[in-house]
């Protein structure tokens, strides 16, 4: 139905009606389909053409009316101007009607019937706004200024499938907008309608949480390891250099253990282990025998022992010193160890480091192990993350011996060197009373983690973007 | 990892066999030495610290000779001790409290042969890397060589006046005294207190008087520049260890000794009257290697001869004897202290493969401490109530504590920047850091997070302690003490606790809206309404509700409470 038509059946006025269909349209109750049409109308000037005749026609008049000729002063006289005689003489001639002139005569078999002149018909059509004019002739009077075209579009209404479902209130009751407590409450809802949603209409933009990534990997890392038969372990984070170093068989003046190293703390200041202990650390560190033992366990390090360099407190920069803390409370032979925790380097701070980076550390103590068992164990963990591919080189560290490093080859990076590790020494095993040998490693997750998350900067792995860590904007 | 140029040519000429820079590249993945890079003929290398040998064109061939096996044990290097060196060094006792370590070798070129170009390059070059490796930035030990026929024995190492020391320095063609010395020379400007006493410094002089250096800062130009041609060099160390000083003497050795050069001990004169004949310095040391810690390591029982080999290869010596071997390692090997450190090299010779690798059966049982459980369960909580989960840095900026005020946590002494240079006691501090950096986002913002801090603690016998924090905040147009309260009761519901909140003070949070919350009379939770001046200077334009809950203090009453 189209609008106009709408609103005479409805008696509202037309800005309503159209406001009260886009508002239905919107909410996919009412299609409407445009159709677009052009109707041929006078122009004043063919309106005059109408009421006077066309130029021709009064300029053949004026030819019978003078006998069949016409000098260009009797068509002035005739009426015409000089617009209309050029127009007139114009079609004659492209008709065939008119001899050379002037005077102007017609030639002599020219006919004069009503047919003769179509555009009369046209134009007559075109006052009565008739469907069946001729397009070419309608074309022709356009360009003569005596027709103009108008263009309307035409809106057809209709009810959607969506429409036609809806319930629809009986005449004269008033729908029912939320349902309230009070509503259920009373049970006045019975009987009545439900104005009806919108499901399609926008709704407040939620987000909800999901596990950070990184700490998600992390934790997925540490089920391997528990898979394998490890209990995890933890130490301070605000270690002395005892554990951090001294017990681990690092000497005292360790380019690594240097101020351009190690972070130190400023304020604060660590205990010495039990005296025995620290006797014990000190004798290997100065090659000389644990007490009750004969030899020494080796020729010790360059210097003297200083047990004031243990008590400073450093951050801890491996968690290797958990697993020396782990070892001196004497753990029950077979035992298994993992720590995966943040360690400190005073490093400056670029894409591939930052002071701060997790480890994961991991001992294993039972008698008959050896070098063997440790590669055993690094390509296990290396194929529980998916790389499969592994090549073993010698390595150091100060508390292991041998020491070795596991190279593992991802398609995309190549080869990286991700699993050092080695056999605890005896100076670091016999101080700390463990008798069995003790395969221990300290794996740099966060490198395995950038591999895993696609991650190019280690930077990315302290994700403070609440963006990212919600899957859109908070 | 220490790491130097060395030139290709050299070295392969010393390797006894051709290789190309691929296979080269392969054998040393199987060593302590790696290939950084090749530049025509340069290459750069690194190796681990207790393989400092292998950064010498002389003992990287030695090695290289050794596994392509056109040479194996230790290289014949050892002269006699001959005449001309039997006065050595005189130490006087002036040095003992300052540097009172010394110790040399003369290494003399075969016949036929002088110091070419190459190995004078060589040996300058591996002398400062061992100065800054061994000998701590020369502080441990620092090196000398001296030609011999421009010095006469004995050479005296005393501590003598400044006014009375004149010389030519090495890279310098006029004399200057000692005092303008050590005030104007950049190298004693480095290394000079390292040898200098109030008005007195350091001096090797030889028989004659002549100033042969001052250690550890630069040689004398009479007596201490080695040149093209000659043919017999001393070779020195002073330092603070008698240890330090042998190694690095043993280690410059390789250089020489890898091209057929011998050496001979230097006998040394001590102040007490007692006298070493130089030769430990010279003959390296022995170690026993039972054949049950060779086992133990490996795993598998070697043949004696398969061992034997392989210490040959290692350019090592071994000599059987009951219940294992005992192994002779040349004065360049100082990392060879005890069995396991042969061990490693006979093992390593031997190749390990990611094939043989054997994974124990399990005899223990995998898991988390209970500890970390709970804290995992608070995570999970904050995740569940749909706070997002940043993970933020341990340290925190100076910018940062600042902002905030109050009592300033513990301070790195050498922080690398401002950026990290606080250890955070409040997850607070960081949590404000993550308000700042999502400004640009949309409100409401919830986060939460469960980490660790460091607080101060004198009965610590680190002198701190690490403690756990679930932290959270909340920022939208209707946060505040109500939600931020209402947040740590479910929290703490869920481990069947409840809290009873007093009046306090926290800084950065408003006066009157700040809460502390105790758990069977042990302080456990803070909360509050972050102040406007702070969110203002943040930039954050919402009200944020913020609270932190000490799980390192709730775990022990909880725990308890699951025993009841």
């Amino acid at each position: 139905m189209e609008e106009e038509s709408l609103g005479r059946e409805v008696g509202l006025p037309a800005d309503q009606v159209r406001g009260s269909l886009q508002r239905l349209r919107s909410k996919h109750l009412a299609l409407v389909e445009e159709e677009h049409e052009t109707i041929p109308r006078l122009t004043p000037k063919g309106e005059s053409a109408l009421a006077r005749g066309l130029p021709e026609r009064r300029f053949l008049d004026a030819l019978r009316q003078h006998g069949g000729s016409l000098t260009p002063d009797e068509v002035t006289a005739a009426g015409l101007d000089d617009e209309e005689r050029s127009a007139a003489i114009g079609i004659l001639r492209r008709r065939g009607f008119l001899a050379e002139g002037p005077p102007f005569r017609l030639k002599a078999d020219a006919r004069t019937s009503e047919g003769f002149l179509p555009e009369e018909t046209v134009l007559k059509q075109v006052s009565e706004e008739g469907a069946d004019a001729d397009p070419a002739i309608v074309d022709a009077l356009e360009r003569r200024g005596l027709v103009r075209r108008d263009h309307r579009s035409i809106k057809r209404w209709s009810v959607s499938e969506e429409g036609r479902r809806l319930p629809l209130a009986p005449e004269g009751e008033e729908l029912l907008g939320s349902l309230t407590p009070e509503i259920l409450r009373s049970g006045s809802w019975r009987g009545r309608t439900f104005r009806p949603y919108d499901v399609r209409a926008a709704v407040p933009y939620l987000t909800g949480a999901r596990p950070n990534p990184y700490m998600a990997w992390l934790e997925e890392f540490e089920e391997v390891l528990i898979g394998l038969g490890f209990e995890q372990a933890e130490g301070p984070l605000l270690e002395t250099e005892f554990w951090n170093n001294d017990a681990l068989f690092m000497p005292q003046d360790h380019p690594a253990r240097s101020i351009h190293d190690a972070l130190s703390v400023e304020g604060v200041e660590g205990k010495p282990p039990a005296p025995d202990l620290l006797a014990r650390v000190a004798a290997v560190h100065e090659g000389r025998p644990l007490p009750g033992m004969g030899a020494p366990l080796g020729p010790g390090w360059p210097g003297s022992y200083d047990p004031r360099v243990a008590v400073r407190p450093v951050l801890r920069s491996q968690t290797t010193a958990v697993s020396a803390r782990y070892l001196a409370a004497k753990p029950r032979p077979p035992f298994r160890m993992f720590s995966i925790d943040r360690n400190f380097r005073r490093e400056a701070l670029d894409a591939r480091h930052h002071l701060e980076f997790h480890q994961c550390e991991g001992i294993i103590g039972e008698e008959g192990l050896d070098l063997r068992h440790l590669v055993g164990v690094f390509t296990t963990l290396a194929d529980a993350i998916g790389l499969h591919e592994m090549k073993i080189r010698p390595s150091y560290f100060p508390f292991t011996e041998p020491s070795i490093e596991g190279y593992v080859r991802h398609p995309r990076l190549g080869w990286m060197e991700v699993f050092p590790g080695g056999v605890l020494r005896p100076e670091v095993l016999g101080p700390l009373g463990v008798e069995v040998p003790v395969l221990a490693w300290g794996i740099g997750v966060m490198r395995l983690a950038m591999v895993a998350l696609g991650c190019n900067d280690i930077r990315e792995l302290f994700q403070d973007d609440l963006a990212a860590l919600t899957g859109g904007s908070p | 990892m220490p790491r130097t140029v060395l030139d290709t040519e050299r070295l392969l000429s010393l390797a006894g066999r051709p290789l190309s820079a691929s296979a080269l590249d392969d054998l040393l993945f199987a060593s302590k030495a790696e290939v950084e890079g090749h530049d025509g003929t340069a290459l750069t290398v690194s190796v681990t610290p207790d393989r400092l040998d292998l950064l010498s064109e002389g003992g990287l061939g030695l090695y290289l000779q050794g596994v392509l096996r056109a040479a194996h044990g230790i290289p014949s290097y050892r002269a006699a001790p001959t005449e001309d060196l039997s006065a050595g060094f005189e130490v006087d006792r002036s040095v003992e409290p300052i540097r009172p370590a010394i110790g040399g070798a003369v290494v003399r070129a075969p016949k036929g042969r002088s110091l070419d170009a190459g190995l004078l390059v060589e040996a300058v070059r591996f002398q400062e890397i061992l100065h800054s490796t061994i000998g701590r930035d020369r502080r441990a030990a620092s090196l000398g060589i001296y030609p011999v026929d421009r010095l006469e024995f004995p050479v005296r190492y005393s501590l003598e006046p400044m006014a009375n020391v004149r010389f030519v320095p090495l890279d310098a063609s006029e004399e200057v005294g000692a005092v303008e010395f050590f005030r104007d020379h950049p190298m004693a400007q480095t290394y000079g207190p390292l040898g200098r006493a109030g008005d007195s410094c350091l001096a090797l002089r030889d028989a004659r008087g002549t100033i042969l250096s001052l250690p550890p800062v630069l040689n004398g130009r009479a007596a201490g520049e080695a040149r093209v041609g000659d043919r017999e060099l001393l070779i020195e160390a002073t330092g603070t260890r008698e240890r330090s000083v042998a190694e690095a003497v043993g280690l410059l050795l390789v250089a020489f000794v890898a091209q057929g050069w011998s050496i001979s001990p230097v006998p040394v004169s001590r102040p007490d009257g007692s006298r070493s004949d130089g030769t430990p310095l010279v003959h390296g040391h022995s170690v026993d290697l039972p054949s049950s810690v060779l086992r133990g390591l490996g795993g598998e029982s070697l043949s004696a001869a398969v061992v034997e080999r392989r210490l040959a290869e290692a350019r090592l010596g071994g000599h059987p004897q009951p219940g294992g071997w005992k192994v002779d390692a040349p004065p360049w090997r100082p990392d060879i202290m005890t069995a396991v450190d042969v061990g490693e090299d006979v093992l390593l010779a031997e190749g390990v493969r990611p094939e043989d690798g054997l994974l124990p059966p399990s005899r223990t049982r995998g898991r988390l401490r209970r500890e970390t459980l709970f804290r995992r369960h608070f995570a999970s909580t904050l995740l569940g109530l749909g706070l997002a989960a940043p993970h933020t840095p341990l340290l925190v900026s100076e910018s940062t504590v600042a902002r905030l005020g109050g009592e300033a946590p513990l301070h790195l002494r050498n922080p690398v920047s401002g950026e990290f240079a606080y250890i955070r006691n409040r997850l607070l501090l960081s949590h404000l850091d993550v308000l700042a950096h999502n400004t640009r986002h949309g409100y409401p913002q919830r986060f939460g997070e469960v980490a660790p801090v460091v607080v101060a603690s004198p009965g610590s016998d680190t002198g701190g302690e690490t403690r756990y924090h679930a932290g959270l905040m909340v920022a939208s147009d209707t946060a505040g003490f109500a939600e931020a309260a209402a947040l740590v009761e479910y929290l703490l519901r869920t481990v069947d606790v409840a809290a009873v909140r007093e009046p306090t003070e926290v800084p950065g949070v408003t006066r009157g809206r700040a809460a502390r919350a105790r758990v069977a009379g042990e302080a456990v939770v803070e909360l509050g309404e972050v102040a406007p001046a702070l969110l203002s200077e943040l930039g954050v334009p919402v009200p944020v509700a913020w609270a932190e809950v000490d799980l390192t203090a709730l775990w022990p009453l909880v725990a308890r409470l699951d025993t009841a």
